[in-house]
């Protein structure tokens, strides 16, 4: 049985508090989370039932004129100035007045990302770690998501979608692992948008892929869809090969290239395909390959539940599809979540952490505190659920 | 003919704290960290009295200065959060 009350609070308190560090990209989020001391926790599976309460969660995010993406470099430098003030407001937006005392652990993102940004965070969390005498918990950023997901949610145990700018993995849980069931064989979806999106010359904010839906909206024929590679590999996707087809696509538009048959009248010369279109079809088109992996990643483990967790996210229109695709499986329910838990952000390091910190699995040892650009999903051992 | 790599470009930092408990604080935070490249680029934390000692060795001048700039930028976070984030 799972005791998730291993750990008890610190100085004889009825609830935990932890501080959750975020910087494995773009975005510098500091969260801080409270879990009560609940009884029924002592024995049983109830990891997406903690009853959070979520006392702060603030971010910065690193912005890059449209058309340029973000450099590890720079990134990490921008993580450094501000971490320590997002540190600051971040306790003082929570009320924690004496971080020795009032603060359970301390959790940082260990990886996957990009090194120095992470690396930069890393040692801000060790040196407060030393500060005030507090463990640290190394967290994976994927097991982040899906635990924040599954908190909000209130999913037991679903099939996890996890799409972001640096990730697109279909995740199901089985014997202490988070497995991969299938993900991207080169680029990630949010890769692929943010991309397509600097080639159109539109800002990346707030989320990869946010303005390219904006502009799928504005899509007039939604009928006429403009045809695009569909990559699925078995439970795997590839979308490098859609991103430099329907790249050469918006160059061509940009140039006036009339002898594009594709995008041009043949007769008239007219243009029949505008911007627009070009996201609407991009977007159908992997979200498509999206949904089909997820289903059967449902079907093989018997799931009816499928979480959507990532930057990647929040997009509507992939929720609509996933919904779409639940509605015609036996009671198949689709959880998201808002803005605030799918971009970055330092709670769900937090409340990640925190289980892991309740199962007695925090160090004190810095040798493990080393941040990896490289890990997978399922290296991490999930002692908080059956 | 094996070629050796010569580490004789060395710099060494004294950066002073204002106690032993900080300057002991920064060596631990920055030890664990491995070097990239361990045959062309060397570093050493040590903690005396109230200064925090770094020697660096390396095989040229773009290494070395490549090195110790991600190094100080490093120890530059510890000095901020030391000095915002203790006893707050």
């Amino acid at each position: 049985m799972v005791n998730l009350n291993t750990v008890l609070p610190k100085n004889g308190r009825n609830y935990y508090v932890a501080l959750g560090l975020e910087g494995s990209a773009n975005k510098l989020g500091v969260g801080v989370i409270k879990h009560p001391l609940l009884a029924e926790h002592e024995d049983g599976d109830l990891s997406f039932k903690c009853e959070s309460e979520i006392m702060a969660n603030i971010r910065d995010t690193y912005v890059t004129p449209p058309g340029e993406g973000f450099l590890p470099r720079d990134t990490a430098r921008h993580h450094r100035n501000w971490c320590v003030r997002l540190i600051k407001k971040a306790l003082q937006e929570a009320g924690i007045k004496e971080p020795s005392r009032d603060l359970d652990v301390i959790c940082f993102t260990r990886g996957p990302g990009m090194g120095a940004p992470l690396h930069s965070v890393a040692i801000a969390a060790r040196t407060i770690s030393l500060l005030w005498d507090i463990p640290l918990v190394g967290v994976n950023h994927c097991v982040g998501h899906i635990e924040m997901g599954r908190e909000i949610t209130g999913a037991a145990n679903p099939v996890v979608l996890y799409v972001s700018g640096g990730n697109t993995q279909v995740i199901a849980y089985s014997e202490k692992r988070y497995r991969i069931f299938g993900e991207t064989l080169d680029i990630a979806i949010g890769n692929c948008l943010d991309r397509f999106a600097r080639t159109l010359r539109i800002p990346n904010t707030p989320s990869p892929g946010y303005n390219i839906e904006q502009l799928a909206k504005k899509c007039s024929d939604k009928e006429a869809l403009v045809e695009l590679p569909y990559t699925v590999k078995g439970m795997d996707l590839s979308m490098s090969g859609i991103l430099a087809y329907i790249e050469t696509l918006a160059k061509d538009l940009f140039k006036g290239n009339r002898k594009n048959k594709t995008l041009f009248d043949s007769k008239t010369g007219e243009q029949k395909i505008g911007v627009d279109d070009l996201c609407y079809a991009l977007q159908e088109n992997l979200f498509a390959m999206l949904v089909e992996i997820t289903e059967r990643a449902m079907a093989h483990v018997n799931s009816n539940q499928v979480l959507i967790v990532g930057g990647v996210g929040c997009n509507e229109r992939l929720q609509e599809m996933m919904g779409q695709m639940c509605g015609d499986r036996a009671f198949g329910q689709v959880h998201a979540t808002d803005e605030r838990f799918c971009i970055d952000n330092g709670v769900m390091i937090a409340q990640a952490g925190l289980l892991e910190y309740r199962m007695g699995q925090a160090t004190t040892d810095f040798s493990k505190t080393v941040v990896t650009q490289k890990f997978r999903t399922d290296e991490v051992y999930v002692g908080w659920r059956e | 003919m094996v070629k050796m790599n010569h580490l004789d470009h060395n710099l060494n930092l004294t950066i002073p704290f204002p106690n032993n408990r900080y300057a002991e604080i920064a060596v631990k935070v920055l030890r664990p960290d491995p070097i990239l490249k361990p045959e062309d680029f060397e570093v050493e934390y040590k903690n005396k009295g109230n200064s925090l000692e770094i020697g660096f060795k390396s095989v040229d001048d773009r290494v070395l200065r490549v090195g110790v700039s991600s190094v100080i930028d490093s120890v530059k976070t510890i000095i901020e959060t030391i000095d915002e984030l203790d006893s707050v």
